[in-house]
């Protein structure tokens, strides 16, 4: 007798649970190990012995059983009903896949979202740095004039020089020149240009042959203030004769193309 | 009638075993007391015929009966019939009460690995009309030798092996064995012939 034929023989036995301990064990590591035959066998074996409850008289049990059984079954029947177990259509790896998959892609999108953002805001924040720079640079260069400009004002070795309106309505601007330092123009109230028109300062050589030295284009601020450093004059303070401003055509000229508005001697 | 607990086809156009078990998973209560109605005469019988015991007896078709609310889900009606099924989970229950009474068995109690296998009916056994086959069954068992009659009711309603059994009846093993199967056989034999 093969080793098949013996496990199927056991097949009733093991259903009615008459095999010993070691047999028992035997039995099933056969079924474990994948065996059509004694499944089948033992599916029709436990079929045959479950036809044994025949055998046991009928009995009826007490009234109070059947009362009991209810009152447990109605308390549990009030609480959400369970759920039919169903075979999905769909199996639940390939829900988990999908599932996976879906998170995988609304996680990318949203780290793309992220990064994106994260870009515009190191973008942003650039910006900003390289505006927060330049108004320092700006702020520095102003703040440089302006210590130059007070430096030539206020120190005693400048010269001063008053630039004289060539109409009454207008008033003087004063000029002040250092000959290290540079030049600075100041002046109140001074009324607006018009169109694109800008002032232009010269210098007048004291060589009566020389053309007059074109300086520096600026304009009045919008109260009529007027404060101009001008850190290097084309002409050195002695061989300068006066200072003039005319008003020229938006970028200055080269030579003057209007009368001197103001004009002041160098002393 | 016991026989008729066991008949689903007897109840003309009542709903069928399987259909009432489905209801159980809706939380059905009248489903479940016609289950019971049908069944419990049976499985009280044989769970009565195992444990001897009627107080006893009854706690333990209790149990069956609310591990069926409880767990009707774990039934596949494409799988076999629902009466062997019913009636194994209520075997397996009294043998586990009758063997084991310590703390331990009772805290298996609840676990629901403890349904019994799906049985596949023989092609032969689909066949045999209910009530026949119950009486085939008694009258087979009756032609048996006392001997093997005895042997596989004590592994049947007293849970022993082949060596329990074997000590009871103060026989060699060997013979138990062979009693026992060839029993079984002649049972099996019988039932096929009968179509």
């Amino acid at each position: 007798m093969s080793n098949l034929d013996q496990f199927r023989e056991v097949a009733e036995a093991y259903a009615l649970g008459a095999l010993d301990a070691e047999e028992r064990a035997a039995f099933e590591a056969h079924l474990a190990s994948g065996c059509p035959e004694c499944e089948k066998a033992l599916a029709e074996a436990r079929w045959l012995v479950s036809q044994l409850a025949y055998l046991a008289p009928e009995a009826a049990p007490s009234q109070e059983l059947k009362e009991r059984l209810l009152r447990s079954v109605s308390g549990e029947a009030r609480v959400v009903p369970m759920a039919a177990p169903k075979k999905p259509a769909v199996p639940f790896w390939l829900w988990a896949a999908v599932a996976a998959l879906v998170v995988l892609a609304v996680y990318s999108s949203w780290q793309a979202h992220d990064l994106q953002k994260q870009i515009s805001g190191i973008n942003e924040q650039a910006r900003a740095e390289i505006q927060k720079r330049e108004k320092l640079e700006r702020d520095l260069v102003a703040f440089k004039q302006e210590a130059t400009m007070r430096a030539i004002v206020t120190n005693p070795e400048s010269t001063r020089i008053m630039l004289m309106p060539s109409k009454k309505d207008m008033p003087t601007l004063e000029a002040k020149w250092h000959s290290q330092l540079g030049l600075v123009v100041t002046g109140y109230e001074v009324p607006k240009l018009s169109g694109n028109r800008v002032l232009q300062l010269w210098l007048i050589p004291k060589d009566r042959d020389a053309k007059p030295k074109p300086s520096i284009t600026f304009w009045p601020e919008h109260d009529g203030r007027l404060a101009k450093l001008i850190a290097n004059p084309p002409e050195a303070m002695p061989d300068v004769k006066a200072l003039a401003v005319t008003e020229e055509p938006a970028g200055g000229s080269a030579q003057p193309t209007s009368t001197p508005i103001w004009v002041g001697a160098v002393s | 009638m016991f026989l008729a607990a066991l008949t689903s086809g007897d109840y003309g156009r009542v709903p069928p075993d399987a259909a009432l078990v489905h209801r159980l998973l809706q939380r059905d209560v009248r489903a479940f007391e016609e289950i019971y109605d049908r069944h419990s005469r049976a499985v009280y019988g044989l769970v009565l015929r195992i444990l001897q015991q009627a107080g006893t007896a009854e706690e333990v078709v209790q149990d069956v009966f609310l591990q069926l609310w409880r767990n009707a889900g774990r039934y596949d009606e494409q799988r076999g019939p629902f009466v062997p099924w019913l009636l194994t989970l209520a075997r397996n229950r009294a043998l586990d009460t009758l063997r084991l009474k310590s703390e331990r068995q009772r805290r298996r109690e609840d676990q629901t690995e403890e349904l019994p296998p799906i049985t596949t009916a023989p092609e032969y056994e689909k066949a045999l009309d209910e009530k026949r086959r119950c009486e085939r069954v008694r009258a087979l068992m009756a032609s048996l030798t006392p001997q093997q009659k005895r042997a596989i009711e004590l592994a049947y309603f007293e849970g022993l092996s082949h060596t329990e059994i074997a000590a009871a009846l103060r026989e060699p093993l060997g013979t138990v064995k062979s009693w026992i199967r060839n029993g079984l056989l002649r049972l099996k034999e019988g039932l096929q012939a009968t179509t």
